[in-house]
């Protein structure tokens, strides 16, 4: 098919010298790369972010990025967490009813297949290294470039990494499975929530004015959560969300990819003997 | 001695010609396994595009997202269909 390579050469060529004269006639600003200098509203955050003298308008948290994605714009990242937390629902539906643990009880080998020994072993030493790598990123998600999301999603290449050099039936034997990892989901998305709404119930309980995610004491509402604990800096309610929805997402990312590794037959018996009944 | 701002350029732009390469090659793959990697090769890439473009946050999310888990996800897809395109394998005899 010389026509279609031509073709796909071409148009990606004439894509890159598009996008290229528009970035030389300054489409990006004349700085492609970003400036030295801070635009007015990052300095504003960078001002903010941390900055104990100014107890109205910080954060608490060295972290611009996260301080912005937790508590500037808090309720963006809670709407993305529900979106992503419905495709999951989403993928549960389809597949609701099929379960591997029976499957797993009369006759699925935990130890046939996979790949070979070399990749089995240099999976055993790399698994808790990931966990730990993606517990670091988000618990230091307050302090350091990283987060939840960022976190999560690195936790839950450990499980596919063992889902697929060693087999379902190893990764369900080892208990985790469509129900702890569903428990592990809601109890994140309990925290976050809770966590949100934490300012409010306690301005409840006092009677003082308090705001849905509410992290640090504003001027009319007093209430706020700790910045530090016991002289560490914990930026009040990022690092609880940053926590929570490293649970959320890597519990929900290990489920549907327990879910996809389902055999085709054995879903198909299942739904089709659904239907039967 | 080269300036370090020209060294970054050089640097993105190197970067960004392997995943103009790598496209190229996962878009005319026949062997979607095939063209699953050069995806993430293109990934990879873009990764280092992040870290240079200093948003440090993102390339940790892409690595994960866009290394281990999409082509996870596309792998499995693979595994229930065919894995090669056959239309174009039929079209690929009659041009060589």
């Amino acid at each position: 098919m010389r026509v279609k390579r031509l073709l796909v050469l071409g148009s990606l060529i004439v894509l890159v010298l598009t996008l290229s004269l528009a970035f030389t006639n300054g489409a990006l600003g004349y700085y492609p790369l970003p400036l030295p200098g801070v635009r007015l509203l990052a300095s504003w955050y960078l001002y903010t972010t941390l900055n104990p003298w100014y107890p109205m308008f910080t954060v608490m948290s060295p972290e611009a990025v996260t301080a912005i994605v937790w508590d500037y714009r808090g309720l963006d990242t809670l709407f993305e967490t529900a979106v992503f937390f419905l495709a999951i629902v989403g993928a549960l539906a389809l597949m609701r009813g099929v379960s591997l643990k029976s499957v797993l009880n009369n006759g699925g080998d935990k130890d046939k297949g996979g790949l070979s020994l070399i990749c089995k072993t240099a999976t055993r030493l790399l698994t808790p290294l990931i966990i730990a790598v993606s517990a670091s990123i988000a618990l230091h998600g307050h302090l350091t470039p990283g987060g939840g999301f960022q976190g999560g999603s690195a936790a839950a290449v450990a499980p596919l990494l063992v889902l697929v050099i060693f087999s379902v039936y190893f990764l369900l034997s080892k208990g985790v499975s469509e129900k702890p990892m569903l428990i592990l989901r809601t109890a994140g998305l309990l925290g976050i929530y809770l966590t949100a709404l934490v300012a409010v119930l306690a301005g409840l309980l006092t009677g003082l004015n308090a705001y849905v995610f509410q992290n640090q004491p504003k001027s009319s509402a007093p209430i706020g959560l700790p910045a530090q604990v016991s002289n560490t800096l914990i930026s009040g309610s990022l690092f609880f969300f940053n926590v929570f929805e490293y649970l959320a997402v890597a519990g929900g990312f290990t489920l549907v990819f327990i879910l996809l590794s389902i055999p085709e037959e054995i879903a198909k018996s299942f739904i089709s003997g659904e239907s039967h009944e | 001695m080269i300036e370090l701002n020209t060294l970054t350029y050089l640097f993105m732009a190197v970067a960004g010609i392997i995943s103009l390469i790598a496209t190229y090659l996962a878009v005319l793959e026949n062997d979607l396994v095939k063209a699953v990697i050069f995806s993430a090769l293109q990934s990879t890439v873009y990764t280092i595009l992040f870290y240079l473009l200093m948003a440090p946050d993102i390339a940790l999310v892409y690595i994960p997202v866009a290394v281990g888990l999409y082509p996870a996800v596309i792998l499995f897809l693979i595994k229930k269909t065919e894995r090669t395109e056959s239309d174009l394998k039929e079209g690929r005899g009659g041009s060589k």
